[in-house]
């Protein structure tokens, strides 16, 4: 590799060191995985929502050529081990725990639920093999409609639970609810929706399970955000004891939280490997990617707000229900992060939170990108509202409510303190880059011609990983350890846990620890993949850049000083007088002095080192967040509406995000634009869509519709930098925020670009037809052109 | 199983695929060219874009069979050349895109790379409205497609600036 120069790496568009593979095809993902007698697994998948399955026929199925086996979920039943989903199990989830199988036996619960699997010497054959299998079913009532669901007349999906909870209902109040709603000027109701959308990576699920009976190792190639998480998952479900259970994952094509452990259908490939002996490949395809893969959001909000006439928000009394779809999932437990979240950057003095979740025939709620981002939607969307009601502009309306910088910070009424939060400061930032009256004026003047813009803005914050807490490390999943080692190349290799699935940790990490050790960026090395190798770790919860850049940064520090210690005795110098600078090891002020890193490296490998000298140049670093401290920023869209098609064009989005001291500009603003990417698609093109038979409607790309580049536009962004909360480990997490406020922000705008139709929007997918609907309704006889009439242009000159 | 003779990547291959087997899956699992990736089998992501005598096409909607006799290029396929390429085994167009952080995890790149480097190759002076509708048939779910677009932006301007300087050295026989 051509050799970078730069003073510092850290902080620089330092090119990737994954791309040279990457553009060449020369990446390896699951896919790509090939091994001597491996064979395909292909599943047979429910065709109805609900059903008791009265029969599993495969015999035509065994008896095809090229099918080695055909496992039911009775098979599977029998080489396995019930218990719950591992994900929630190490999560710590206390809740309903429904009891299910990783193939159906007593009954399916969602269209493409697996019913068996068929092995065989292709994927073609083993797709053959499934159109040979008889199953027979008997058509229950499908539940689908968190509402039905939570009617106790409503068929239990599960037998062991009785009924359709699957999080019971809870109430919690932080500060006086009662009082703050008895004391505002006024009290606003609202009913919020946010529909159901999904992950869509562009490489889906897969595995390459590969049991060798002779040392009783399972070895799974994956496609994961965690070889340990997905590891334990395996463990759990075949029985296994987890040394007996490898993990290794290559390029991974995505995920943004879908990857996450091990699905029923990645077990039951482990276990069918283990039965015939033979390495066994699973990839999914597109249609099962979108139909069973895992679905996301899906909540619903009754809302009520205490409101001062000034405009001040003053309490929040919020009642969500969560529709988690079949298998257990996220879902139950996103309410509890919601309700942490929900105050955000602002100065609430209540706020009471409920929330239910239920179980249904749909796709199992699995993480998305900021899986908790109703909470932002909710709380920008009725500011936004109230806004409208009291004549106040949307940047003033959040300047009056975001909580003042103090020292002490202050504290979110849900208990954690807003330590560095630069909300208002991003306010302000939009405020400058986007000018607000000229705008107002080619609003006004555009509507004069029957064109339809519309400005919008939201704020959010972001715990990545979240302020320090007395309590121990910040963010939510603890530590995060890293193995270093100095080789006798003179590479310093990290060991991580982190999986990347195109957050670029292979650059990033290496930019770190080359400044902090003293070699150049092409010196070091990202080990990632592995889970005999690499120590616990997990790619989520945009915990890396604070969590990995910190362990990082502090164990290339601790590797340094002990490379020190040991060319201390070899130099016959006193450590504190030697430095590392490009590679080399000197005595301060005696250039001359400079020996190799890789030499130092050797001597120490050589055992020919002096008495007393640690020659082990290796350490296992953990960090626990330091300060920690926010992620958070503003965006602000500028959208076209034709009222004539429903066709919204984002004409302009500007980001100004606080995400602490960049390490790779380039890499926060690829996260920044593609989670905004997400929210724009959210917004105005993706659902998950069901029929109420329980028909699953969106399983191709013409009916799940992806932005494309004609859909998202340039992205302006602005970086904050401001409030440097620890000594060494300024970097925050980034990738989630960009889809936690780019929802609200569009939908806002939509809304200003309509209300001279006095539109108001309480949900969040709006597609064209949808737009056409929200104006009729707001504005019965107004719009009479479009498709009603035919006529272009028709309807506005007729309101006029 | 029909035997089949095309040209791939410059060499001649030969395979005995069923009728029903994909160009894509062909490439993949007969030649071992892993490169070409498959992301919807139903035309729509892009991702299994390669060059079939010289134009772009979607490798899981045509069968192996009908790629008989004819030039397919994948991205494995693609030579390092110019002045701005020839590092890391990559093109200009690559090395355009390495510069410009174009991608993340990279599942689609290969597409996008194909579909660029057919559609440079017809129209080298492609603005960038033009070089966006032409990838808008290419799914990229990781970056917002900003900096691709740049990559290929910054390649056609490199490819400008070598041409303009041709003249110079022409005179070749």
């Amino acid at each position: 590799m051509t050799a970078i120069a730069a003073e510092r790496y850290t902080g620089a568009s330092i090119k990737r060191s994954e791309d040279p593979r990457i553009l060449t095809g020369a990446g390896r993902y699951v896919d790509d995985v090939k091994l001597p007698g491996m064979l395909h697994a292909a599943f047979v998948r429910s065709p109805m929502a609900h059903a008791r399955v009265l029969s599993v026929d495969a015999s035509a199925a065994r008896a095809l050529p090229g099918v080695v086996a055909v496992l039911t979920g009775a098979d599977l039943e029998a080489m396995t081990v019930p218990g719950p989903d591992a994900l929630m199990a190490l999560m710590g989830w206390k809740g309903p725990t429904p009891q299910f199988t990783l193939l159906a036996t007593d009954k399916v619960r969602l269209v493409g639920d697996p019913v068996a699997v068929v092995i065989a010497g292709s994927r073609y054959l083993a797709e053959d093999g499934c159109e040979l299998v008889e199953v027979d079913y008997d058509d229950l009532p499908p539940v689908m409609d968190a509402a039905v669901a939570l009617d106790p007349g409503s068929p239990p999906l599960f037998a062991n639970l009785g009924d359709n909870i699957a999080r019971t209902h809870s109430r919690h109040e932080f500060g006086d609810v009662a009082a703050t709603f008895a004391n505002a000027d006024r009290v606003l109701d609202f009913h919020i929706d946010v529909h159901r959308h999904q992950n869509v990576p562009m490489e889906g699920r897969g595995c390459v399970a590969s049991y060798d009976a002779g040392s009783g190792v399972m070895t799974m190639y994956a496609a994961t955000q965690s070889v340990h998480v997905t590891r334990i998952a395996v463990a759990m479900r075949l029985g296994m004891e987890q040394d007996k259970v490898r993990v290794l994952a290559g390029d991974i094509g995505g995920s943004f939280g879908l990857k996450i452990g091990a699905s029923r259908e990645e077990l039951a490939v482990a276990a069918a490997s283990r039965q015939v002996g033979r390495p066994v490949k699973w990839v999914e395809d597109r249609g099962e990617n979108l139909t069973v893969s895992g679905q996301a959001r899906e909540e619903s909000f009754d809302v009520r707000a205490a409101v001062g006439d000034d405009g001040a928000l003053l309490g929040l009394d919020v009642k969500m229900v969560v529709d988690t779809g079949s298998y257990p999932g996220m879902g139950a437990m996103v309410p509890d992060i919601m309700e942490a979240m929900l105050p955000g950057p602002y100065k609430l003095a209540a706020l009471g939170f409920e929330s239910t979740g239920a179980i249904t025939n749909k796709a199992s709620y699995v993480a998305y990108r900021g899986p908790w981002a109703s909470e932002t939607f909710v709380r920008e969307r009725v500011l936004n509202l109230i806004a409208k009601d009291l004549g106040l502009d949307p940047v003033e309306i959040r300047l009056r409510n975001v909580a003042p910088r103090t020292d002490p910070p202050a504290v979110m009424i849900t208990g954690r303190p807003l330590a560095g939060v630069t909300s208002r400061e991003s306010l302000e930032r939009v405020a400058q880059l986007v000018d607000f009256p000229a705008f107002r004026q080619r609003q006004a003047e555009a509507r004069a011609h029957g064109r339809y813009l519309g400005i919008g803005v939201a704020t959010f914050i972001e715990a990545a990983p979240g302020p320090r807490s007395p309590e121990g490390p910040s963010g939510p999943m603890g530590m995060e350890s890293m193995r270093l080692r100095l080789t006798e190349d003179g590479i310093v290799v990290l060991f991580t846990g982190q999986m990347p699935h195109g957050q670029s940790h292979q650059t990033t990490l290496a930019q770190i620890a080359a400044d902090e050790f003293g070699v150049p960026f092409e010196q070091v090395r990202v080990v990632v993949g592995d889970s005999d190798v690499v120590p616990f770790g997990l790619t989520g919860g945009s915990r890396s850049a604070t969590m990995t850049g910190g362990v990082a940064l502090h164990g290339a520090r601790q590797l340094k000083a002990k490379v020190l210690d040991f060319a201390a005795h070899l130099m016959e110098a006193s450590a504190q007088d030697l430095l590392i600078t490009d590679g080399n090891v000197w005595v301060r002020g005696d250039p001359a002095s400079a020996i190799a890193v890789s030499e130092v490296a050797r001597r120490a490998a050589s055992g020919q080192s002096e008495a007393g000298a640690d020659a082990r140049l290796e350490v296992e670093a953990t960090f626990d967040g330091g300060e920690g401290g926010w992620s958070g920023g503003t965006h602000c869209a500028i959208v076209d509406v034709d009222i004539e098609t429903g066709i919204v064009k984002v004409e302009r989005y500007v980001a100004a995000e606080d995400c602490g001291a960049l390490i790779n500009p380039a890499v926060v603003e690829g996260q920044i634009r593609g989670g905004i990417a997400q929210g724009i698609g959210a917004v105005l093109l993706e659902r998950s869509a069901y029929g109420e038979d329980g028909s699953f409607q969106s399983a191709t790309f013409m009916d799940y519709l992806m932005p494309t580049a004609c859909d998202v536009p340039r992205i302006e962004i602005e970086h904050l930098e401001t409030v440097p909360l620890d000594a060494d480990v300024n970097f925050r997490g980034v990738g989630e925020g960009g889809m936690i406020v780019a929802p609200p922000t569009v939908v806002n705008a939509i809304e200003d670009a309509l209300s001279p139709f006095g539109v108001r929007i309480y949900e969040q997918h709006l597609p064209p037809a949808r737009i056409l609907e929200l104006i009729a309704a707001a504005a019965p006889g107004q719009l009479t052109g479009g498709f009603a009439a035919g006529g272009r242009g028709t309807g506005v000159a007729r309101r006029r | 199983m029909a035997d089949i003779t095309l040209r791939v990547n410059g060499a001649t291959r030969t395979g005995s695929p069923e009728a029903r087997k994909t160009l894509a899956d062909f490439l993949r699992d007969d030649l071992n060219l892993t490169g070409t990736h498959v992301g919807c089998e139903h035309g729509v992501c892009g991702a299994c874009t390669v060059i079939l005598d010289g134009r772009a096409v979607r490798s899981c909607l045509m069968l192996a069979v009908q790629a008989a006799g004819r030039e397919v290029t994948t991205i494995e396929g693609l030579a390092p050349d110019g002045e701005h390429g020839g590092h890391e085994g990559l093109g200009t167009l690559q090395q355009a895109m390495w510069d410009s952080h174009s991608f993340q995890c990279g599942f689609c790149t290969p597409g996008f790379v194909m579909q660029a480097t057919a559609f440079l190759g017809d129209h080298p002076d492609a603005d960038e409205q033009q070089i966006r509708e032409a990838l808008s048939g290419n799914i990229c779910r990781c970056t917002g497609y900003q900096s691709i677009i740049d990559g290929v932006l910054l390649a056609a301007q490199r490819n400008r600036t070598l041409r303009n300087r041709e003249p110079l050295s022409e005179e070749r026989p």
